[in-house]
C-alpha cells in the first residue's frame, strides 16, 4: 500500500485538502460571522475575515441571551444540553451493558426472544414513535423537566447489540475460571467484564454523548418552559426571531458555542481510544 | 489434600449421553490422567467436578464431601484451562491474588502464597506484567501459579501443554509431576497426548465413548490391555490387530494354547522381531512394503504373506533391507495379546505377561 510516487502522494494531498476545505469552511464562516457586530450582513455580502466584536458577542449570548426571541441566556441552555447528554449516554451505556450481560451470559427461558425483541427496537427510532411517547411522558405529568427530556431516548437496542458483540467474543473459560476463582455474577461483572470494556465504553460514550447533543425534535416536543431548553434547539429559535432580520451574528455565536462541547468531548476521549487500541486487552 | 470418589456419574447433553455412568476414586495425593479420542468425554467428567457442568446423575465426592450441588467456589478445587483463561487486564500478581481475595484472605497469607507461588514457578519477575506481555510457557506458569496459590483440595488440568511446542510442552510436563509430587495434590489430569498420560500418570483412566475402558497404572495399561480399544489406543505406533485366521497356518501356531473365545491377537510393534528368538515362538512370512527410519529405529511396514495383512515394527538402528523383500517376523507366545472381537476384552484374564 505504501508507495512511493510523487504524482500518487500529491494527488492523495490534493484530495485531502479539498476534503478538509469542504468541512471546514463552512465552521470558518460562522466563527467569522460571530466576530462581527449587527448589521454588517445586511449588505448581503459575507465577510471573510474575523471582525472585531468577538468578545462582545460571545459574552452577550453567554450571559443575557436575545430576550426578543424569548432565548434564554446561552449558559442555561448549554448547561441543559451537558446534563441531557451525559444523562443519555451514561443511562444508555448502563442499560446496554446490564442486558448484553443478562443475554449472553445467563441461561434464562425466552431469552433469545428478549435478545430478539430489543433488535427489532433498533427499527423504531424516537421519531417514528414520537406521538405515542409524547402521550405517555405527557400524561405522566413529565413534560419540562429532565427526566422527560432523557428517558424516552435512553433504552438503546444499538449499544446492547454492540455489547452483546463484544461479550461473545470473551471466551466462556474466563467466566469459569473466575467462578473457580469465587467471583459471583455481580461479582465478575465488575472486576472482568467492566475493565474489558473500558475502550468499548469510551467509545459508545462519545457516540451517545454527541446523539444526546444533537437531540432536536423531542427537546422542541416536550419543552415549553425556557429553563429546560436545550441550546441545539435554542438555536432555532435565535433565528426564528419574530421581528425582523435574525442576528446573525449573535446566532452564529451561539451555533459555535454548542460546536464546543462535542468536539471537546471526541479530543478528550480519543486519548482512551488510542490507549485502549495500542494496548489490547486480549 | 484429599480424595475424589466418582459413583456411576452421567452426563446427557439433552438426550445425547456425553458421559455414561464412571466410577472412580482417586486416592489422596495421586494424579490420575484421562485418556481418550476427541469427544470421548473426558472434559465433559472434569468440569462436572470442577461444578462447571451440572450432573445428570450420580455422585461426585471431594474428601468425602458429596459436592454435586456446590458451586465451583465451594468445591475447593483449582482448575487449570487449556487456553489459560487468565485475566487479561491484571497483572500477573492480581491474576494470583484475585482468588484468594475473593474469599477473604488476609494480606500477610496472600502475599505469602504469591511469593512461594512465583518461586516454585520462576514466575518472580513477571509478577507486574500483563499476560500478554508473556510467551505461552510462562503464561501457562502462571496459570498453575494461579491454581496453586488457592492450596486447593486437586488441581483439575484440562489438556494444559496442548497450546505449547513440542519441546516446551516436555519440559512442562516434567515440571508439573515434580510439582505435583512435591505439593502432593490429589490431581486430575485431562489430555490426549498418550506420551504425557504414560509419563504423568499414577494411574490412567483410559475413555471412549463416555465409559471407562480400563483403569491401572501406566505399565499395567501398556502391558495388558484390557480391550480392544485400548490396545489400539495407547501405544505409538499402535499394537498391530491380526485376526486368528491370518495367523492360523503360521509355524509354531499349534503350541500357542490360546484361551476360549479368542479370535483376534495383539502384538506391539516392538515385540516383533527379525531374528528367531530361541524358545517357542511364532514366525509369520511376510513381504517388506517401506521402511521409516526415525532416528534411532526404524519402522518397517509389511504385509502378511497370504492374508495380506499391513503389519508395522519397530526395529533397532536402520536394517538394511529392501522394499520387496521377504521376511519372517517372530513373537515370543508370551507377547501375544489374545482378545475376543465380539466382547472387545481380553480373553486371558488370569495372570499378567512374563
Ligand atoms: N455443551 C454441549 N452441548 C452438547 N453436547 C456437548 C456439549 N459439550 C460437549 N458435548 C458433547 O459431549 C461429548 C464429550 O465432549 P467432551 O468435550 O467431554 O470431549 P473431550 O473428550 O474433552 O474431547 P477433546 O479431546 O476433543 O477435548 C462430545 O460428543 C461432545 O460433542
Ligand atoms: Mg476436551
Amino acid at each position: 500500500m505504501v508507495e512511493n510516487r510523487p504524482f500518487l502522494s500529491f494527488l492523495t494531498h490534493l484530495v485531502l485538502i479539498v476534503g478538509v476545505v469542504i468541512v471546514v469552511f463552512p465552521v470558518y464562516l460562522a466563527f467569522v460571522a460571530s466576530t462581527h457586530g449587527n448589521g454588517d450582513f445586511l449588505s448581503g455580502l459575507v465577510p471573510l475575515l474575523p471582525g472585531p466584536n468577538l468578545i462582545e458577542n460571545y459574552r452577550l449570548m453567554l450571559t443575557e441571551g436575545i430576550s426578543t426571541a424569548g432565548a434564554p441566556p446561552l449558559w442555561i441552555m448549554l448547561g441543559n444540553s451537558l446534563v441531557i447528554a451525559i444523562i443519555i449516554a451514561v443511562g444508555k451505556i448502563a442499560i446496554s451493558l446490564l442486558s448484553a450481560y443478562a443475554i449472553v451470559f445467563f441461561k434464562f427461558p425466552f431469552r433469545l426472544l428478549a435478545f430478539w425483541i430489543i433488535f427489532i427496537t433498533l427499527m423504531l427510532p424516537v421519531e417514528v414513535r414520537i406521538i405515542p411517547t409524547f402521550k405517555v411522558v405527557a400524561d405522566l405529568g413529565l413534560l419540562n423537566s429532565y427526566v422527560g427530556l432523557t428517558l424516552p431516548l435512553i433504552a438503546s437496542a444499538t449499544a446492547t447489540f454492540l455489547f452483546r458483540q463484544f461479550f461473545l467474543t470473551i471466551p466462556d473459560e474466563l467466566m469459569e475460571a473466575a467462578r473457580v476463582d469465587g467471583a459471583g455474577p455481580l461479582k465478575f461483572f465488575r472486576d472482568i467484564l467492566l475493565p474489558l470494556s473500558r475502550t468499548n465504553i469510551a467509545a459508545l460514550f462519545v457516540i451517545l454523548f454527541i446523539y444526546g447533543w444533537v437531540q432536536y425534535l423531542w427537546p422542541l416536543l416536550v419543552t415549553t418552559d425556557s429553563r429546560y431548553y436545550t441550546v441545539v434547539m435554542g438555536i432555532k429559535r435565535l433565528a426564528a426571531t419574530a421581528d425582523g432580520e435574525p442576528q446573525w451574528h449573535l446566532v452564529m455565536a451561539a451555533v459555535m458555542l454548542a460546536m464546543l462541547p462535542p468536539v471537546l468531548v471526541v479530543i478528550f476521549m480519543q486519548r482512551l481510544f488510542v490507549k485502549g487500541l495500542v494496548e489490547t486487552e486480549k | 489434600m484429599a480424595t475424589i470418589n466418582l459413583v456411576d456419574l452421567k452426563k446427557n447433553y439433552g438426550s445425547v449421553p456425553a458421559v455414561k455412568g464412571i466410577n472412580l476414586s482417586v486416592k489422596d495425593g495421586e494424579l490420575i490422567v484421562l485418556v481418550g479420542p476427541s469427544g470421548c468425554g473426558k472434559s465433559t467428567l472434569l468440569r462436572m467436578v470442577a461444578g462447571l457442568e451440572s450432573v445428570t446423575s450420580g455422585r461426585i465426592e471431594i474428601a468425602g464431601r458429596d459436592v454435586v450441588k456446590a458451586e465451583p467456589a465451594e468445591r475447593d478445587i483449582a482448575m487449570v484451562f487449556q487456553n489459560y483463561a487468565l485475566y487479561p487486564h491484571m497483572t500477573v500478581r492480581q491474576n494470583l491474588e484475585y482468588g484468594l481475595k475473593n474469599r477473604g484472605t488476609p494480606r500477610e497469607e496472600i502475599d505469602r502464597r504469591v511469593k512461594e507461588a512465583a518461586d516454585i514457578l520462576e514466575i518472580g519477575p513477571m509478577l507486574d506484567r500483563k499476560p500478554r506481555q508473556l510467551s505461552g510457557g510462562q503464561r501457562q506458569r502462571v496459570a498453575m501459579g494461579r491454581a496453586i496459590v488457592r492450596e486447593p483440595a486437586a488441581f483439575l488440568f484440562d489438556e494444559p501443554l496442548s497450546n505449547l511446542d513440542a519441546k516446551l510442552r516436555v519440559q512442562m510436563r516434567v515440571e508439573i509431576r515434580k510439582l505435583q509430587r512435591r505439593l502432593k495434590t490429589t490431581s486430575l489430569y485431562v489430555t490426549h497426548d498418550q506420551l504425557e498420560a504414560m509419563t504423568l500418570a499414577d494411574r490412567l483412566v483410559v475413555m471412549n465413548n463416555g465409559l471407562v475402558e480400563q483403569l491401572g497404572t501406566p505399565t499395567e495399561v501398556y502391558d495388558r490391555p484390557a480391550t480392544l480399544f485400548v490396545a489400539g489406543f495407547i501405544g505409538s505406533p499402535p499394537m498391530n490387530l491380526l485376526s486368528l485366521e491370518s495367523i492360523a497356518g503360521a509355524p509354531g501356531f499349534e503350541g500357542l494354547n490360546l484361551p476360549d473365545g479368542t479370535d483376534v491377537i495383539g502384538i506391539r510393534p516392538d515385540q516383533l522381531v527379525l531374528d528367531q528368538p530361541t524358545g517357542q515362538n511364532l514366525a509369520l512370512a511376510a513381504s517388506v512394503e517401506l521402511l521409516e527410519p526415525i532416528g534411532g529405529e526404524s519402522h518397517l511396514h509389511v504385509r502378511l504373506t497370504g492374508s495380506n495383512q499391513a503389519v508395522i515394527l519397530s526395529v533397532p538402528g536402520r536394517p538394511d533391507i529392501a522394499e520387496g523383500a521377504a521376511v519372517t517376523l517372530y513373537a515370543r507366545p508370551a507377547d501375544l495379546h489374545p482378545f475376543n472381537r465380539e466382547s472387545g476384552r481380553r480373553t486371558d484374564t488370569a495372570v499378567a505377561n512374563p
